[in-house]
C-alpha cells in the first residue's frame, strides 16, 4: 500500500501576528514554524495503517517558509519519504489552486493508493482542499474521519456527524481527511527516527518539475480573492488571572466576581 | 429574478437550526432575490417543506431517492449539479455542518471556481458579495470575494439568528430526474451511531464543562462535584466523549448540544469554534494552562493554571 500525506508548515498560532503584519513573516523565527496540527493527525493516520498493515508513506509539504523542517519531522515520526514543493509563482491561499498543485504532485509521484490530509489548514483556514482534491481526482473519499478500521479489501471509516458518528465503507484506494480525535493523536518522534530524518534526502520540486505554468496556479488565476485581513478585536472586557499560587488566583477570581455582582451558582 | 440555492440539512428529524438562521440572514442581506432550497432524503416530510416556506423559501426541490437516504458525496453532488443547471442561481450555499462543508467545495470544483467556507457574515460592495471568515484560530477575520457566475459558500454554525416569527407561505415543490450508478455508491453507508440524548442541557443555568485537559475518566469527579455544588449540569468537549471519558449526551457544540446557561465554566478546553459555537452564556469562566488558548477570547473571567489544582480549591472556597 502506498500512502501520500499532504502536510503544511504554518506559523504556530501561538505566535500572535498583529494586524497589517499578518503576512509579514520577517519576524518569524524557525522555531515558530510548525507542521499544521491537522497535518500531524494525517501523518498519524497513515502511520497507523503502516504499523498494522504495512505501507510506504510519503509526506509532501507545499506550503511553508522552510518546508524541509516540517518534512524532517514527518520522517522522524515514521514517514518513509518526503518531498518539498515550492515555487514563488504558487498562490496557495486559494484552495482550488492548491488542490490543482496537489493533482500535479500526485501525477508526478505516479503510484499511490491512499491520500491523507488534515481536516483544516490553520493559516488561511479554507477547509476545502480535501473535498476539492477528491473531486478533481474523482476518488472515493471520506472527510472528518475519526477512526479507521481495515476490513479485508475495504476501509471502515467512522467520521464526525452532528449528533453522533457515521460509519462508512470505502475502497482502499481513496482520500481521507483526519480530525483530531484520539485515534489520530500524533505520536512523538523517536530517537531512531530523528537520526533517519537527519540523513534523509528531501527533494524540492518546483513548478517546472510539475509542468505547471505560472498562470495556472498563480495569483491571477485565483477565484477566491482576499480583500482584507484584520485582527479580531475582542470587545469583551475580560479579567484573566495569569500569575500567582492557585489559591491566590481563586481568591482573586471570587473577589472580582463578587465586585461585579456575578453570581456563582443558581 | 436572481436566485440563491440553499442546501437544506436535517438534524434529528427537523430542518436544522443553522439552515433556518441562514435563510433569515440571506433575506436580510439580499433584497430582490428568490430563495430556492434543495432537500434530499428517502422520505421527505411535508413538515420540512412547509418549515422552509415559512422561513422564506419560494421553491423547494424535494428529491426522494433510496440513494439519498443519508449524505454521501457522490449521489448528493450529482443531484445538486442537476438542480444548479436548472435553476442557474447566483449563489449556492449551505450551513456549515459536516455535510455542507463536504458538498459545497465539490460543487465549486465542477464549476471551476473556489468557495468560501465557514462564513460568519456577508456584506455587499456594489455588485460584489464580501464573505467574512475567521482565520488562524479566530485571531483574524479575512474578507474575500469570489469570481465566477455562481458563488459557492458555507456558513459557520451558530453565526446567525433564527427569525422567531417567520411569515412565509407554502413553497412551490419541484423535482428533477436523476439516476444513480454503482459507481456513485462506492462509498457506502454502514450505520449512524446516534449519540444518546439522555440529559437535556438546554435549560441548565450553570454548566461546568471539561475538555481533554481533564486527563481521564476519573478526573470528571471534581467536575461533577462542582456542578452539583452550583446546582448545575456537567458538559464536555468531543475530545472527551470520543474516548468515552464521559457519556456522549454531555457533548456541547456543533455536533453536540447547544446550551445557553447564565454561567459556563470551561476547564481544560482549548476553545475550538466547533465547541464554542454551541455556547451562548451570560458569563464564561475559563481555566487553562495555556495562556494562548482561544477560549480566553470568549471568557469573561479566566485563570491561567492547572485545573487539577484550581478546581478543588474553588470547590472548597465555595463550600466554606
Ligand atoms: C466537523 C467537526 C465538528 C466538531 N464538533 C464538535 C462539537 O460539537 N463539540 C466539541 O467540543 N468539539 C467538536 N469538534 C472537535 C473540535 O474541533 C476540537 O477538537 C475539540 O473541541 C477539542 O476539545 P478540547 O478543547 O477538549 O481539546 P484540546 O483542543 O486538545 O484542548 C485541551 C486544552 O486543555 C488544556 N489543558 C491541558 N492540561 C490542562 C490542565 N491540567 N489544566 C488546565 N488546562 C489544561 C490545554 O492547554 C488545551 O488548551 C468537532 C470537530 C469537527 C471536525
Ligand atoms: N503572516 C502569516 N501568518 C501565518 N502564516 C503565515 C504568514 N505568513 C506566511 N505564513 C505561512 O507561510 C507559508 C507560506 O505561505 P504561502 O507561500 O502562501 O503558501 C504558509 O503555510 C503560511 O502558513
Amino acid at each position: 500500500m502506498k500512502i501520500v500525506v499532504f502536510i503544511q508548515q504554518i506559523v504556530s498560532t501561538q505566535v500572535k501576528l498583529q494586524g497589517i503584519d499578518y503576512f509579514d513573516t520577517s519576524r518569524v523565527t524557525e522555531d515558530d514554524l510548525v507542521i499544521n496540527p491537522s497535518g500531524k493527525n494525517a501523518i498519524e493516520g497513515a502511520l497507523k495503517l503502516k504499523d498494522g498493515h504495512g505501507a510506504e508513506v510519503t509526506a509532501v509539504c507545499v506550503r511553508g517558509l522552510k518546508p524541509e523542517k516540517a518534512l524532517r519531522e514527518a520522517i522522524a515520526m515514521g514517514c518513509d519519504k518526503a518531498i518539498g514543493v515550492k515555487d514563488d509563482s504558487f498562490y496557495t491561499d486559494d484552495p482550488l489552486l492548491l488542490a490543482e498543485i496537489y493533482v500535479k504532485i500526485l501525477e508526478k509521484i505516479g503510484e499511490y493508493d491512499l491520500i491523507f490530509l488534515g481536516v483544516e489548514e490553520q493559516s488561511t483556514s479554507s477547509y476545502a482542499v480535501a473535498a476539492m482534491l477528491a473531486e478533481k481526482l474523482d476518488m472515493p473519499s471520506v472527510l472528518y474521519a475519526e477512526e479507521i478500521e481495515v476490513k479485508d479489501d475495504i476501509l471502515r471509516v467512522g467520521h464526525v456527524l452532528e449528533g453522533g458518528r457515521k460509519i462508512v465503507d470505502m475502497p482502499k484506494k481513496g482520500l481521507i481527511s483526519c480530525s483530531d480525535s484520539q485515534y489520530f493523536t500524533p505520536r512523538y518522534t523517536s530517537m531512531r527516527g530523528i537520526l533517519t530524518a537527519k540523513r534523509a534526502e528531501i527533494p524540492t520540486w518546483t513548478a517546472t518539475d510539475l509542468g505547471l505554468a505560472a498562470n495556472i496556479v498563480g495569483k491571477e488565476a485565483a477565484s477566491l480573492i482576499q480583500v482584507s485581513l484584520s485582527n479580531i478585536v475582542i470587545e469583551k472586557e475580560s479579567y484573566i488571572i495569569k500569575e500567582g499560587e492557585p489559591e491566590e488566583m481563586v481568591d482573586k477570581l471570587l473577589a472580582k466576581m463578587k465586585e461585579d455582582e456575578v453570581k456563582l451558582g443558581v | 429574478m436572481k436566485k440563491i440555492l440553499v442546501f437544506t440539512q436535517i438534524r434529528e428529524e427537523k430542518v436544522e437550526e443553522n439552515t433556518l438562521s441562514l435563510l433569515n440572514k440571506l433575506q436580510e442581506v439580499f433584497k430582490d432575490v428568490e430563495i430556492t432550497a434543495a432537500l434530499f432524503g428517502k422520505q421527505i416530510k411535508e413538515d420540512w417543506i412547509q418549515e422552509l416556506g415559512k422561513h422564506g423559501v419560494k421553491k423547494v426541490y424535494a428529491i426522494n431517492a433510496l440513494e439519498l437516504e443519508v449524505y454521501l458525496s457522490r449521489p448528493y453532488v450529482k443531484t445538486m449539479l442537476e438542480i444548479i443547471k436548472e435553476t442557474q442561481p447566483m449563489m449556492v450555499i449551505a450551513s456549515g455542518m459536516v455535510y455542507g462543508e463536504d458538498l459545497i467545495p465539490r460543487l465549486a470544483v465542477h464549476h471551476g471556481v473556489s468557495c468560501a467556507q465557514r462564513v460568519v457574515d456577508f456584506t455587499l460592495d456594489g455588485e460584489d458579495i464580501l464573505f467574512h471568515t475567521p482565520v488562524r484560530d479566530d485571531q483574524a477575520i479575512m474578507i474575500t470575494k469570489l469570481k465566477g457566475e455562481i458563488k459557492f459558500a458555507t456558513t459557520r454554525t451558530g453565526a446567525f439568528f433564527i427569525n422567531e416569527n417567520p411569515t412565509g407561505g407554502s413553497p412551490e415543490i419541484a423535482s428533477i430526474d436523476v439516476s444513480f450508478e454503482p459507481k456513485d455508491m462506492i462509498v457506502s453507508h454502514v450505520e449512524i451511531k446516534k449519540a444518546e440524548r439522555t440529559v437535556n442541557l438546554k435549560d441548565a443555568k450553570v454548566i461546568v464543562a471539561a475538555g481533554r485537559g481533564v486527563g481521564g475518566k476519573d478526573n470528571f469527579q471534581i467536575i461533577r462535584e462542582l456542578a452539583e455544588l452550583l446546582g448545575g449540569e456537567i458538559g464536555a468537549t468531543r475530545a472527551c466523549t470520543d474516548v468515552h471519558w464521559i457519556e456522549e449526551t454531555y457533548e456541547i457544540g456543533q455536533t453536540g448540544q447547544s446550551v445557553s446557561p447564565d454561567l459556563y465554566i470551561g476547564a481544560g478546553i482549548s476553545g475550538a469554534p466547533q465547541h464554542m459555537s454551541g455556547i451562548k452564556a451570560k458569563t464564561i469562566i475559563a481555566i487553562n494552562t495555556d495562556e494562548g488558548a482561544p477560549i480566553f477570547n470568549y471568557a469573561d473571567y479566566g485563570i491561567v493554571g492547572d485545573m487539577h489544582s484550581i478546581l478543588p480549591i474553588l470547590k472548597k472556597k465555595l463550600e466554606g
